[in-house]
C-alpha cells in the first residue's frame, strides 16, 4: 500500500497532535521490584484485598515495600533508618490564628537550632497529621512562623512536626537522575539504559553491598566511602569523578544512594522470608508434592498477616544497626602498626607472603601478577541456584563475571594509597572473591601492600637486569 | 517595493559596522578577557580577521547597495546599459583577495608557532612538564611527576595522581603532556585560550602561561559521547609557593598508611 501526497497531508495534522500531546504529558517515574519479587506467586507480591472490616486488607511484599520507601515522586522517610532525610524535627509551641492569619510558634529540642529559612512545614501528629503546610514568613531567631493561608483544622500545642523536610532526598533525587539514573537505574539496580554497553556493570546497590569501602569486612559501607566513590571515581571502569559537584550536592546523593540502597537490601531480606515456600518455583514443587494451592495460600496469609510483619520490623531494625554502626569510627580499619617503610627486603617478603600457602594470592591474581590464577579457567557453580556458570572464572555477587585484577596495571579501583590496598586485602573486596585476611598479622599485609605496589615497576618477566648493566654515566648524560 | 529592498541592503552593513566597532568593549565575542600570553596574540589575530572581513562585508554591502537603489529610482523611460565582463576588475577582484589571504596565512604563522611548535616553546615550560592530563569518559586525570622529578611518559614510582583538578604555577609558562585513554577529546580552557585535540596513541604538548591566580574552567571540545557534556574539570593557578605546598600535601595523602592521623593527635595530646 502507498500513500499518495494527499494522504500525508491528512495523516501530518493527527501524527503531529500526537506527538505534542504525548511528549507533554507528565512523566511519572517508578521504583521497579527486583526480579526475586516478581518470582514470588502474584499473592505474596501484592497482598490480599481487603473484603470487609473483619477481614482488612493484607500487605504484599510489594505493597510493604512501597508503604516504607514511596517513590520517586513520593519519597517516604522511614526515619528508623540512618539516613538524614533533610528538614528539622520540632514541636509546636504556640499557635493563633487572628484575622485570618494563622502564627505557629515552633521549638526544637535542646541542643538542636530552628533552621536559617523554611518555606514548608509537615505536620506528623495531632489534628492535621499528614498534611503540609506553606510557612510565607519565617523568624529564625524565635521560631515564629506565618502561615499562607489559614489551616483547615486547628493546631495544637505539643503537636510534632517537620519543618522543610526532605529537603535532603530532593536534591539528592534530581542530581541523581541527571548524573546517576542513566547507569545505575532509578531504583539502583545498576540496569539504567547505558548500562548494557558498559564492562564492568555499573553496581547494583539492592544488595547493600558497595565494594571499595574503608571499614571491616562485616561493616557495610561508611557514607565517606561512598563519598569518596563520588568525587574521586573508580579508574578502570566507567565510573567518572564527580569532583565539580560542591559537598552539599555530593553529601545529599551519598544520602540518596544509602537511600536506595536500604530499599534494595529491605526488599531482598524480605523477599527471603517468603522465597524458600512461596516463589512460583517452590510452590509448583509443593503442588506437586501433594499440597493443594488453597492451603499454601491460606498458609501464605496467615504469615504476611503476623509473622512478616514482626519480621518487617527486625529487618528494618537490623539494617539501621548495620548502617549506623558502619558509619562510625569503629567500623573503620585502623592498622595496627605504621606501615612498614618500602625496601627491597619488605618486598620480597611480600612477595613470598604472596605465593605462600595462606594467603594464596597467586591462585586467582597468578603467579606473576596478571589476573590470570587457575581460579580464572575454574567452573564455578552459583551459589543460589547451584547451577554451574556458563563462563569459566570468579562470579562475585551481582553473578557478573569478576575478573582478578592484573597488578601490573598500576590501576587501583578502590585508591592507590596504601591504606586503601591495606584495607583492600584486610577487608578483602565486599561482594566479589576478594576474601578477607582480617587475621593476617599486619605488619605482612604492609609487606604485600610494599609488593602490590612495586609490580606495575617490575621488569618485564624474563627481561635480564639491563638498568643494572648499564654504566651509572650513560643514564648521566641521557636528556 | 524597490526602494524598500535598497534600503534593506544598506541597512545591514549599518548595523555589521556597529557591532564590530561596540563588540570588543563589551566582550560579544569571548567569555572573557585573554588570561595567558598566548591568549592575546589569539584576540589579536581574531580581530585582525575580524576588521578585514568587516571591511569586506561593508564595501560590498555598500556596493550592492549603490546599485539596488540606483536601479530602484531610474526613470521608467531609461534603457539599461549592458557590459560583458571587464578584466580589469576582474583581476582586480582575484589579486586583491589572494593578497589579503597570504597576508593572513603569514601573519598567523607566528602565532601557530608559538603554540603548536615544540622547538619554539619556552624553555622552562618545555624543559620541565609540570602533568600529565589524561583525558577519558568523561573525567581528567592527571598525573604530576614524583616531586623533584622529571614527568616520564611512563608512570614513575611515586608519581602524584589527582582527578578533575589540574594545579599550575601561576606567571610562568607551564607545558603539560596530553593524551587520552579512549577516543578523541580536546583540552579546551576558553578563558586561556587553549584547545587542542587529544589523540589516542599520541602524547602532546601543549603550553600556556596563567597571568593571574585563580580557578580556571577546564572543558571537552570533542564530542566524545553521552557524557561529553559534563566532562568539566578545574585548573587552579596559584603561587609557586602554595603550588608546591598543594603537591606536597597531595604527596603525603598519597603516602596515607591509616596511622599516621592517630600518632599525631596523639602527639597534639602529649
Amino acid at each position: 500500500m502507498s500513500l499518495t501526497p494527499s494522504w500525508n497531508r491528512f495523516l501530518l495534522l493527527p501524527m503531529l497532535t500526537a506527538v505534542v500531546a504525548g511528549g507533554c504529558s507528565e512523566y511519572n517515574s517508578s521504583f521497579v521490584y527486583s526480579e526475586r519479587t516478581t518470582s514470588l506467586i502474584p499473592e505474596a507480591q501484592d497482598g490480599f484485598k481487603g473484603e470487609s472490616e473483619a477481614a482488612p486488607a493484607i500487605s504484599g511484599v510489594k505493597q510493604l515495600v512501597d508503604d516504607r520507601f514511596g517513590n520517586p515522586q513520593d519519597l517516604k522517610a522511614w526515619l528508623k533508618l540512618p539516613v538524614e532525610f533533610g528538614g528539622t524535627q520540632s514541636a509546636v509551641a504556640e499557635y493563633s490564628a487572628v484575622e485570618g492569619v494563622a502564627t505557629v510558634k515552633f521549638s526544637v529540642e535542646e541542643g538542636k537550632s530552628l533552621p536559617e529559612t523554611a518555606s514548608s512545614v509537615h505536620v506528623v501528629s495531632g489534628a492535621l497529621a499528614g498534611e503540609t503546610l506553606l510557612i510565607s514568613n519565617w523568624d529564625a531567631t524565635t521560631g515564629q512562623a506565618t502561615l499562607e493561608g489559614l489551616p483547615s483544622k486547628e493546631i495544637s500545642a505539643g503537636d510534632s512536626c517537620v519543618i522543610d523536610g526532605g529537603t535532603v532526598m530532593q536534591s539528592g533525587r534530581v542530581l541523581y537522575m541527571r548524573h546517576c539514573s542513566h547507569c545505575h537505574g532509578t531504583s539502583g539496580d545498576g540496569a539504567g539504559p547505558t548500562a548494557q554497553y558498559l564492562n564492568p556493570r555499573p553496581r547494583d546497590y539492592r544488595h547493600g553491598i558497595f565494594k571499595f569501602t574503608s571499614t571491616t569486612d562485616v561493616s557495610k559501607a561508611s557514607r565517606q566511602d561512598i563519598k569518596r566513590v563520588l568525587q574521586y571515581g573508580i579508574p578502570g571502569t566507567y565510573m567518572p569523578s564527580f569532583l565539580l559537584l560542591t559537598d552539599s550536592e555530593i553529601n545529599s546523593l551519598v544520602e540518596y544512594v544509602r537511600f536506595l540502597s536500604l530499599r534494595g537490601e529491605y526488599e531482598r531480606k524480605l523477599v527471603n522470608e517468603l522465597a524458600g515456600d512461596f516463589s512460583q518455583k517452590a510452590v509448583a514443587t509443593r503442588t506437586e508434592g501433594g499440597e493443594s494451592r488453597e492451603a499454601i495460600v491460606s498458609e501464605l496469609k496467615e504469615m504476611l498477616a503476623a509473622d512478616i510483619v514482626d519480621a518487617a520490623n527486625s529487618i528494618g531494625d537490623g539494617m539501621a544497626e548495620d548502617w549506623s554502626v558502619s558509619d562510625t569510627a569503629e567500623a573503620v580499619i585502623v592498622p595496627t602498626v605504621a606501615r612498614v617503610p618500602d625496601s627491597p627486603e619488605s618486598r620480597r617478603r611480600g612477595r613470598e607472603l604472596y605465593l605462600s600457602k595462606t594467603l594464596n594470592c597467586a591462585d586467582c591474581h597468578g603467579v606473576d601478577g596478571a589476573g590470570n590464577g587457575p581460579q580464572t579457567i575454574a567452573y564455578e557453580k552459583n551459589p543460589i541456584t547451584g547451577e554451574p556458570y556458563n563462563e569459566a572464572g570468579l562470579h562475585d555477587v551481582w553473578d557478573n563475571l569478576n575478573q582478578p585484577r592484573n597488578l601490573h596495571r598500576g590501576i587501583y579501583r578502590g585508591g592507590r594509597r596504601p591504606i586503601d590496598l591495606f584495607a583492600r586485602i584486610h577487608a578483602g573486596i565486599k561482594g566479589s572473591r576478594m576474601p578477607s585476611f582480617k587475621n593476617t598479622p599486619h605488619e605482612d599485609i604492609w609487606h604485600v601492600v610494599n609488593y602490590v605496589l612495586s609490580i606495575p615497576f617490575e621488569p618485564e618477566p624474563g627481561a635480564t637486569g639491563v638498568a643494572v648493566a648499564a654504566p651509572p654515566a650513560a643514564a648521566a648524560v641521557a636528556p | 517595493m524597490k526602494k524598500f529592498w535598497a534600503l534593506f541592503f544598506i541597512f545591514w552593513p549599518i548595523v555589521a559596522l556597529y557591532v564590530c566597532l561596540v563588540a570588543p568593549s563589551r566582550n560579544w565575542w569571548f567569555p572573557s578577557a585573554p588570561m595567558s600570553s598566548v591568549g592575546h596574540q589569539i584576540d589579536g589575530l581574531f580581530y585582525l580577521i575580524l576588521i578585514i572581513v568587516a571591511v569586506t562585508f561593508v564595501g560590498t554591502q555598500v556596493g550592492l547597495g549603490y546599485a539596488l537603489w540606483k536601479g530602484a529610482t531610474k526613470k521608467s523611460g531609461e534603457k539599461a546599459v549592458f557590459s560583458h565582463g571587464s578584466h580589469k576588475l576582474e583581476i582586480m577582484w582575484t589579486i586583491v583577495p589572494s593578497f589579503v589571504l597570504v597576508f593572513i596565512s603569514l601573519t598567523q604563522l607566528e602565532v601557530l608557532a608559538n603554540i603548536r611548535v615544540l622547538a619554539r616553546f619556552p624553555d622552562e615550560a618545555r624543559k620541565t612538564p609540570v602533568a600529565e592530563v589524561t583525558a577519558r569518559q568523561f573525567e581528567w586525570r592527571i598525573r604530576y611527576p614524583k616531586p623533584g622529578t622529571q614527568l616520564s611518559t611512563e608512570p614513575q614510582e611515586g608519581d602524584l595522581y589527582f582527578v578533575n583538578e589540574l594545579h599550575v604555577p601561576v606567571s610562568q609558562p607551564v607545558m603539560v603532556h596530553l593524551r587520552t585513554q579512549d577516543v578523541q577529546h580536546a583540552f579546551f580552557a576558553p578563558k586561556l585560550r587553549v584547545k587542542q585535540d587529544a589523540v589516542p596513541g599520541l602524547v602532546i604538548p601543549i603550553w600556556f602561561e596563567i597571568e593571574k591566580a585563580g580557578e580556571y574552567e577546564l572543558v571537552c571540545a570533542e564530542l566524545c559521547g553521552w557524557g561529553h557534556y559534563k566532562m568539566k574539570a578545574r585548573i587552579i593557578a596559584e603561587s609557586e609557593e602554595s603550588y608546591l605546598k598543594y603537591l606536597a600535601a597531595l604527596e603525603t595523602d598519597q603516602n596515607e598508611d591509616g596511622v599516621a592521623d592517630e600518632a599525631a593527635s596523639a602527639s597534639d595530646e602529649e
